[in-house]
């Protein structure tokens, strides 16, 4: 699926007469791009569904009070082809989550990327391609 | 004497006749042999559809009015005489209310009603036909309500990764006798529009048994340790729809659903908020 | 006497039984052989199949798991001009770049606002492609989808301009993917997706069915020659039949809806598809789309599908379909942010 880019996003169009062979839907009409997150958190539990996984957190603010996020990822079924099962994010399992906040305020976020406490990679951390774009190499 | 040896002889054979034809006709009910398909098993391959109300309640339940007034005779609650075998489902004592609760609130909170992937055994009794394609490896069963398909993997069993509306089926043969072994079904389906329920620990066998050229038996053997206090079972007869060219069509019911499921989140016309 | 009668019966009707019970041959267990990526074949490491398996009733079995992922794009790039084919080595270098092709996104832009692809093993170069020398899907020197019609076009224009302002008003503004009624990997014809780009054909006595991956839709195609449904009945994926040419399996598509619109199309979308099994592995797939209301001339492609071990997991669309609520809930709040503004 490629990404998107702005003006597609707006234009956002039902009948595209060259209809792209991607794109179900637009992330930047859920989340907002000016509201940029960062959560640690731990897993309370990981819904391995589609069109999108989503994982919920809870996030311990710094006065103490947690609150409960969920974080949108990818179709599970490439990591369930690889062996992953729902035994591979266990509730209890402590992430940190970049991403951006839903447009509507609420407790949702778009996890940008993702990783263990300890700094490893979620699932598949990068492809290894070594491309610049790759965050992994941060 | 011989009178009466005589008269004993013959109703001993009376007796014993009788007795073989209960043995034979025994024989003959429970062992159908059905056609084979061309790797010698039996044929399941056709078009399928219960013919009772359980998909409304799966235990014995008198008619009555439906949910809406206007619609009057047309959607109302059919009879049935239920397909629970002793027509008790044996919740566990803390689970009896959920079960009240679904029933009070059972035309918003039946995920059918959202079209939603109605699960298994659910799936084989909805009022929809549903076909059976059947491959050496693997037997497809496909439904019509809303494409919910299943793929029976008839090789060796491993466990469900994850949780799936449709679960993660093995099946071998016993006999004439098709079983399929159900795990990794989530907690989201109903067994019926009735509010019976179940939690993700729902482990299902089927048993699909040909009994004539055109009536599948079907048992499943219902087992949820969360929920129940002890297995449980229904069972129904499956007909094949034997009409020229019959044939699945689309209930994709999504487009159905979109006005209950996203309505109140509408844009609302000029004027308003 | 009569005891042994008694007896000489019931070890009758249990030999019966028994011999019944006998007559059923032992299932086979049958092990699916392990695929092996194509790149082995540049290796020499592997040999072809020499037989293409074949169902007991003498026709090509084509059941199984596949993959139709590639990666050529549907049109030939323009500046390719009439070039149909590329070179071994020019295949390899565009696929490598597929491969590893990634945007450049800065933080803070809506490129940005997307989950890690990669993470989840979504890009294209994680999973397996099938070679392809094309240079596009589409057959012949010109590669394009040939002209829309002027009415077709006024049609697809109308469309957009009814919907242009009012993309988030209510879901049936959202397109048919994020409805989760349709996508448009599933026509017929079948195109590649950028992942999850599978399916699963079972082949039964009579029908050949076949299951896509997104968005778990089945289409059960009998092969038995009867006729098309009565034209009043329309559906989102059409209605199919099929039937053999030698080894070929040819599966003629119509009764489309005319809100299947694909690329634009009208419910006159006439598709033919031909799937032949080249090996134990590849099945070639082609197809041929036409529509006298849309395009000025039919126009055909090429698709390799490529088998993969099972299973196909569930993609269950509308069940988690947060995304479209989420979508029309962000549009809302964008809207009371505007009126408040006022």
């Amino acid at each position: 699926m490629k990404k998107l880019i702005l003006a597609v996003a707006a234009a956002a169009l039902s009948f595209s007469v060259a209809a792209p062979l991607w794109a179900h839907h637009s992330f930047a009409a859920e989340f907002d791009p000016s509201k940029p997150v960062k959560l640690t958190g731990t897993v309370t539990e990981m819904e391995w569904i589609n069109p999108h996984s989503w994982i919920h957190i809870d996030v311990k603010g710094p006065d103490g009070k947690v609150t409960n996020w969920m974080v949108e990822g990818g179709s599970p079924n490439a990591l369930l082809r690889r062996g992953f099962t729902k035994a591979s994010l266990p509730a209890g399992a402590e992430i940190v989550i970049e991403g951006y906040q839903a447009k509507d305020g609420s407790n949702r976020a778009n996890g940008r990327d993702i990783t263990f406490a300890d700094g490893r990679k979620l699932f598949l951390g990068s492809t290894g391609t070594g491309s610049p774009d790759d965050k992994s190499e941060k | 004497m011989q009178n009466r040896l005589g008269s004993l002889s013959i109703a001993w054979t009376k007796i014993a006749s009788m007795a073989l034809l209960a043995v034979v006709t025994a024989a003959a009910q429970t062992i159908y042999r059905a056609p084979r398909t061309g790797d010698g098993k039996p044929n399941l391959n056709g078009i399928w559809q219960a013919m009772n109300t359980a998909d409304w309640d799966i235990q014995a339940h008198a008619a009555a009015a439906g949910p809406v007034a206007s619609l009057a005779a047309d959607f109302a609650i059919p009879p049935g005489i239920g397909v629970v075998e002793g027509n008790e489902i044996p919740y566990l004592p803390a689970m009896a209310d959920k079960k009240k609760q679904n029933f009070a609130n059972r035309f918003k909170d039946d995920p059918e009603v959202k079209c939603y992937l109605p699960g298994v055994p659910r799936a084989t009794y909805m009022p929809y036909p549903f076909q059976i394609v059947q491959s050496a490896k693997t037997i497809l069963i496909s439904y019509e309500y809303d494409g919910a398909v299943r793929s029976i993997n008839m090789g060796k069993p491993t466990p469900a990764p994850v949780d799936s509306w449709m679960g993660w089926s093995y099946g071998h043969w016993e006999g004439e006798t098709l079983v399929v072994d159900v795990t990794g079904l989530n907690n989201k389906t109903w067994f019926d529009r009735a509010g019976n329920f179940h939690s993700d620990q729902l482990h299902v066998v089927e048993r699909y048994t040909p009994r004539s050229p055109d009536v599948l038996m079907y048992e499943a053997t219902i087992e949820d340790p969360k929920v129940f206090s002890r297995p449980w079972k229904i069972s129904m007869p499956l007909y094949r729809h034997v009409e020229k060219n019959a044939q699945l069509l689309e209930f994709k019911c999504v487009e159905f659903a979109e006005e209950l499921l996203y309505g109140n989140l509408r844009k609302k016309p000029a004027g308003g908020k | 006497m009569s005891n042994r009668f008694f007896q000489i019966a019931s070890a009758t009707a249990l030999a019966a039984v028994v011999g019944i019970v006998v007559l059923n041959p032992a299932p086979i267990a049958a092990q699916t052989p392990s695929t092996k990526l194509l790149a082995a074949k540049k290796e020499g490491a592997r040999e072809k199949a020499s037989a293409v398996p074949h169902t007991p009733n003498g026709k090509p079995d084509l059941s199984g798991y596949y993959t139709n992922a590639s990666a050529v794009p549907l049109e030939r790039p323009k500046d390719l001009g009439s070039k149909e084919f590329f070179t071994k080595a020019e295949a390899d270098a565009y696929a490598a770049k597929i491969a590893t092709k990634r945007e450049v996104v800065a933080p803070g832009t809506y490129g940005d606002v997307h989950y890690n692809m990669a993470q989840f093993g979504l890009e294209k170069g994680q999973s397996k492609i099938p070679e392809s020398i094309r240079t596009s899907l589409i057959i012949g020197p010109e590669g394009r989808v040939p002209p829309m019609l002027p009415a077709a076009q006024a049609r697809a224009a109308a469309r957009q301009a009814a919907n242009r302002g009012h993309e988030f008003d209510g879901p049936e503004h959202r397109g048919l993917g994020e409805q989760c009624l349709l996508w448009p990997n599933e026509g017929p014809p079948m195109l590649p997706e950028g992942y999850n780009s599978n399916l699963q054909i079972t082949q039964g006595e009579g029908y050949v069915a076949i299951t896509q991956e997104m968005i778990h839709d089945t289409r059960i195609i009998p092969t038995d020659g009867r006729p098309h449904l009565p034209s009043n009945v329309r559906q989102w994926l059409g209605d199919s039949r099929g039937h053999w040419e030698g080894d070929t399996l040819v599966v003629d598509t119509t009764n489309f809806s005319d809100r299947t619109a694909f690329r634009g199309s009208s419910e006159n979308l006439h598709v033919v598809e031909r799937f032949t099994r080249t090996d134990a592995d590849t099945v070639k797939y082609e197809f041929t789309v036409s529509d006298p209301s849309t395009w000025e001339k039919s126009w055909s492609g090429e698709v390799l599908m490529s088998k993969i071990d099972g299973p196909i997991f569930e993609y269950a669309c509308s069940e988690g379909n947060y995304g479209m609520r989420n979508n029309l809930s962000g549009a809302r709040a964008d809207d009371a942010k505007k009126a408040a503004q006022k």
